[in-house]
C-alpha cells in the first residue's frame, strides 16, 4: 500500500531524512518513531505530496506522489501535528469545504459529516467558529477531515497530542477499525506506550536515517533481549542520554 | 532589559537573518530613509531660505502647539494599539509577570519601551529637520531642545493610555483584541479625516467664520497653544528653542518633566494596583456560531465546479465573519465617501458642464477606478495569502495549483468587480453622458476591474507569504509596490489610450465611439495579457512551493 525507495529530503547541508526504504502493507497500523528533530515530520510530509524529496521515490497504492500527486493524494487522508484550520468557519462548514476539496459527492459528504460530528461528540458544537475549539477538538476535526473522503492510507502527525485519555482512546478504536477494513495508518508519536499497544509494526527513525523495522518481537530480537519494553528498545536504538541528564542536574545543583 | 530584547529580535530578524532577501530588504529600508532623510533637509534648507528672503510672520507657539495636539493623536493610537498588543495578544506578558519583579516594574519597563520607541520615531521623522534648523539658526542646541520635548511629551499620553487599556482589556472578550483594534484603528482613521476637512483652512469653506487674530493658514483649534494643557508647555518651549530664549523654554520643559514624572511615578503604582485588583482579566470568550446562509451562498457562485465553488465560498465567509478583513473591504467605501461625498455637488457639476461623450464617460468611472484601485489590492494581492498557515489543507488535497489559483481569482475578482460595477452604474446615472457611452463604460469598467484583479491576484501569489499571524502582515511590501506600480501603468496607459482615440477621431473623422472602443478594447486588452502572465508566474511559484 506504501512504500518509499531511498527516500532523501536535504535542506542545504542539513540531511533531514536519508535513503529511507519502507514497505508498509494494506490493513497495517504503523507506527513511526523517532526522537525530536529525527525526520519523522519531514518523512510523513514527503509522503503527502507536501514536501518534494530531494532524492528516491514515494509510493501510495502504487501511484507515484511526486509523478501524480493529485491521483495520489484522493487516496490519502492526513492529520498534521497541531493542526492550523480556518477559525472563522464552523466545524461542519470546514467538513464541508475539505469534503468539496476531495470531490465527494454533496448528499454522500453531508451524510458523512453528521456521521462523524456524531462520532466525535462534536454534534453540539457542530456550528461553532474553530477558533473556540481546544487543541483536542481541533484534532478531532483534524481526523474527522482526513477521514471524510474515505482514504486508503492515514498519514497522523502525533494525533494524541491534546486529547483527553476518553478521546485517545476513541482514536485509538478508530484507527484500528479503519485498519480491520484493509486500509492502512501510518503514525508518528512519542506515546511509546501507544505505539506498543496499537501498531501492528513500527519504524523508528533517528539523525534522518531509519535504525529499525519490524514488529515489537523483531525489533526485541534485534536488540538481543526479548523482555524489552519499547521505550527501553527505542532509548537503545536512539542512544539513551540518562547519564548525561543526572550529570547536568548535578551541576545545576552546585 | 526589555529595549535590549526587541532590539536583539530586530537584528536577528534583519542582519543576522542569514536571508539575502531581508537583508536587502534591511539595506533597501535604511537607503529610503537617508533618500528620505536628504529630502526632508533639502525642504527645510529651502523652506529656511525662502523664510530669509521673504519673511513670514507665523504664530510658532500656535503652529508648535497644534503640531503637538495633532501628535497627541498619534501618540493616542500608537500607544492604545502598543498596550492592548502588550495585554492581549503578545505571548511575553506572562513569562514576565511570571518572574520575580513587582507588577508594578513590569508594567512601568512596558511603558518605557514604549516611551522609547515613540521618541526614536520622533526623531526619525524630524531629525534631518532639526539638525538644518540648528546649522541655519546657528544654535546647535535646537535638535537636544526637541529631542528633550520628544522624550518628555509622549509620557503622560503613554501613561494615561496604559491605564485605560487595563480597563478596557476588562470589558474586550478573549480573542477578539485584533478586531477591537482594527475597528479602532478604522474610526480613528475616519475621524482624522473628517477633522481634516472641518479644521484644515485649505479644505475649509471660505465662509467659515474663525476667531478674531487667527492665521489664515493654520487651523483653528483654541485649546492647542493653552497654558493649561501639555500641547501648549510644548509648543511654548519649542517656541522659545527657535527664538534663543532658553530661560522661557527651560521653564516650560520643566514643567514638562515635572508633571510627566509624576503622572509616571502615580501611574506605575496605580496600574500594578489595577493589575493586582484583577483588571487584567479579560472578559471570557463568546462561543460565537456560524449562521447557515449556505444556500443563499451556493446560489451566488452556481456554475463553478464544487472545488471553485468551495474556495470562493470559504474566502467570503473568512473575509466577511474577520473584522480585520471585512475592514480591507468596506474601508475603501467609507474613504471613497468621506474623499467625494462631502464634495459632490460642485464635482458632479463640473463633470456634467462636460456634455455628451467619453470624456464625461470616463471621468465618471474615476471613483470606480479608485474603489477598483483599493480593492484590487486588498482583495486581489491577499487573495492567495490568505490562506496563510492553512494552506496545507488544499496541498494536501487532489488538486493542483492552477485550479487553486482560478478559484482565487473568482473570489477576489466577484465581489470586486460588483462594486466597481455599482460604482460605474451610480456614477453614469448621475453623469449622463449618453445612454450608449455610459453603457459601453460601465461594460469597460467591469472588464477592466475582473483583469486587474486577477493581475494582483497573480503578483499576490509570486509574493504569497503564508507564515503570518497578524493580518496585517499578510501581503509583501515587494508585491504591493509592484502591485501598485502596475496599476500606475495600466491606468496610465487606459488615459493615453483614450486621449489617442479622441485625437484619432479627430484627425480621421472616424466616428469617435469606434476610435473610443477599440482603445479601451486594447487597454482592457493588455491588461488581461498582463494578468495572464502573473497568474503564469503565481503558478509557477506555488508548485514550486514546499509546505513544510
Amino acid at each position: 500500500m506504501l512504500s518509499t525507495r531511498l527516500l532523501t529530503k536535504r535542506y542545504g547541508s542539513l540531511t533531514a531524512v536519508e535513503d529511507l526504504d519502507l514497505e508498509v502493507g494494506a490493513g497495517e497500523l504503523f507506527g513511526f518513531l523517532g526522537p525530536n528533530g529525527a525526520g519523522k515530520t519531514t518523512t510523513i510530509k514527503m509522503l503527502v505530496g507536501l514536501l518534494r524529496p530531494t532524492s528516491g521515490s514515494a509510493r501510495v497504492a502504487g501511484i507515484d506522489i511526486t509523478a501524480e500527486p493529485e491521483k495520489a493524494k484522493a487516496l490519502i487522508g492526513y492529520v498534521p501535528d497541531a493542526a492550523t484550520l480556518y477559525d472563522k468557519l464552523s466545524a461542519r462548514e470546514f467538513l464541508e469545504f475539505s469534503g468539496d476539496l476531495y470531490h465527494v459527492e454533496r448528499r454522500l459528504r453531508d451524510r458523512r459529516i453528521a456521521a462523524l460530528l456524531k462520532l466525535f461528540d462534536l454534534q453540539e458544537r457542530g456550528d461553532d467558529f474553530l477558533s473556540g475549539y481546544s487543541r483536542g477538538m481541533r484534532q478531532k476535526v483534524s481526523l474527522a477531515a482526513a477521514l471524510l473522503h474515505d482514504p486508503q492510507v492515514l498519514f497522523l502527525d502525533e494525533p494524541t497530542v491534546g486529547l483527553d485519555p476518553q478521546s485517545a482512546r476513541q482514536m485509538k478504536d478508530i484507527l484500528q477499525d479503519f485498519c480491520r477494513e484493509g486500509k492502512t495508518v501510518f503514525f508518528s508519536t512519542h506515546i511509546l506506550e501507544i505505539a506498543e499497544r496499537m501498531c501492528t509494526r513500527l519504524a523508528i527513525i533517528n539523525h534522518g536515517r531509519l535504525v529499525a523495522i519490524g514488529s515489537l518481537q523483531e525489533l526485541r530480537h534485534m536488540v538481543g533481549q526479548d523482555r524489552q519494553s519499547l521505550e527501553q528498545i527505542f532509548l537503545e536504538l536512539t542512544g539513551s542520554r540518562e547519564d548525561d541528564v543526572s550529570a547536568v542536574l548535578r551541576g545545576l545543583e552546585s | 532589559m526589555l529595549w535590549r530584547v526587541q532590539l536583539q529580535m530586530f537584528i536577528n530578524q534583519t542582519v543576522r537573518s542569514r536571508q539575502a532577501g531581508r537583508i536587502v530588504g534591511t539595506i533597501a529600508g535604511a537607503a529610503v530613509i537617508l533618500f528620505a532623510w536628504a529630502w526632508e533637509g533639502i525642504i527645510t534648507w529651502v523652506g529656511v531660505l525662502a523664510s530669509h528672503r521673504v519673511p513670514v510672520r507665523i504664530d510658532t507657539v500656535h503652529l508648535l502647539s497644534v503640531a503637538f495636539l495633532a501628535y497627541t493623536g498619534v501618540l493616542v493610537f500608537s500607544s492604545l494599539v502598543f498596550s492592548l498588543n502588550a495585554l492581549l495578544l503578545n505571548p511575553d506578558l506572562d513569562m514576565l509577570l511570571a518572574a520575580p519583579r513587582s507588577v508594578e516594574s513590569v508594567l512601568a519597563s512596558r511603558m518605557v519601551v514604549q516611551v522609547l520607541r515613540l521618541f526614536l520615531l520622533s526623531l526619525l521623522f524630524t531629525g534631518p529637520a532639526l539638525v538644518v534648523l540648528a546649522i541655519a539658526n546657528h544654535n546647535l542646541l535646537i535638535p537636544l531642545a526637541f529631542a528633550t520635548l520628544f522624550l518628555l511629551y509622549p509620557i503622560f499620553v503613554v501613561v494615561i493610555i496604559s491605564l485605560v487599556s487595563l480597563l478596557l482589556v476588562r470589558v474586550i472578550p478573549v480573542g477578539r483584541g485584533r478586531e477591537i483594534l482594527t475597528l479602532f484603528g478604522v474610526g480613528l482613521a475616519i475621524a482624522i479625516n473628517l477633522a481634516n476637512f472641518l479644521l484644515n483652512p485649505a479644505l475649509r469653506d471660505p465662509g467659515f467664520a474663525r476667531r478674531p487674530g487667527t492665521a489664515l493658514s493654520l487651523p483653528d483649534i483654541p485649546a492647542a497653544s493653552s497654558a493649561w494643557f501639555p500641547s501648549g508647555w510644548a509648543g511654548r518651549s519649542g517656541s522659545a528653542v527657535l527664538a534663543g530664549d532658553w530661560q522661557t523654554a527651560g521653564r516650560w520643559i520643566l514643567l514638562l518633566l515635572a508633571t510627566s514624572a509624576v503622572v509616571f511615578a502615580a501611574g506605575s503604582v496605580l496600574s500594578g494596583r489595577l493589575y493586582m485588583a484583577g483588571w487584567i482579566q479579560a472578559v471570557p470568550p463568546r462561543r460565537r456560531h456560524a449562521t447557515p446562509r449556505v444556500r443563499r451562498l451556493k446560489a451566488a457562485v452556481p456554475l463553478l465546479s464544487p472545488v471553485l465553488a468551495a474556495i470562493v465560498i470559504k474566502d467570503w465567509r473568512m473575509r466577511t465573519r474577520d473584522l480585520a478583513q471585512l475592514v480591507r473591504f468596506i474601508m475603501p467605501v467609507v474613504f471613497l465617501f468621506v474623499i467625494f461625498g462631502l464634495r459632490f455637488p460642485r464635482l458632479l457639476a463640473a463633470v456634467q458642464s462636460l456634455g455628451d461623450g467619453p470624456p464625461a464617460a470616463v471621468i465618471g468611472l474615476i471613483p470606480a477606478w479608485i474603489l477598483l484601485f483599493s480593492l484590487s489590492i486588498s482583495l486581489g494581492l491577499s487573495a492567495v495569502s490568505l490562506e496563510g498557515k492553512n494552506f496545507w489543507v488544499y496541498a494536501a488535497s487532489p488538486n493542483t495549483t492552477l485550479r487553486f489559483l482560478q478559484a482565487k481569482c473568482w473570489s477576489a475578482a466577484l465581489p470586486t468587480a460588483t462594486v466597481v460595477a455599482v460604482a460605474a452604474v451610480a456614477a453614469e446615472i448621475l453623469i449622463r453622458p449618453g445612454l450608449l457611452w455610459a453603457v459601453t463604460a460601465v461594460v469597460l469598467a467591469i472588464a477592466q476591474a475582473a483583469a486587474v484583479t486577477i493581475l494582483m491576484v497573480g503578483i499576490g501569489a509570486v509574493f504569497a507569504r503564508f507564515d503570518w499571524t497578524d493580518a496585517r502582515r499578510m501581503m509583501h511590501p515587494v508585491g504591493i509596490f509592484i502591485g501598485m506600480g502596475l496599476f500606475s501603468i495600466v491606468s496610465a496607459a487606459s488615459a493615453l489610450l483614450l486621449v489617442i482615440s479622441i485625437a484619432l477621431a479627430a484627425a480621421t473623422r472616424f466616428p469617435l465611439f469606434t476610435t473610443w472602443l477599440a482603445a479601451m478594447t486594447i487597454s482592457v486588452g493588455g491588461a488581461i495579457a498582463v494578468a495572464a502572465l502573473s497568474i503564469l508566474f503565481g503558478n509557477q511559484r506555488l508548485r514550486g512551493l514546499e509546505v513544510g
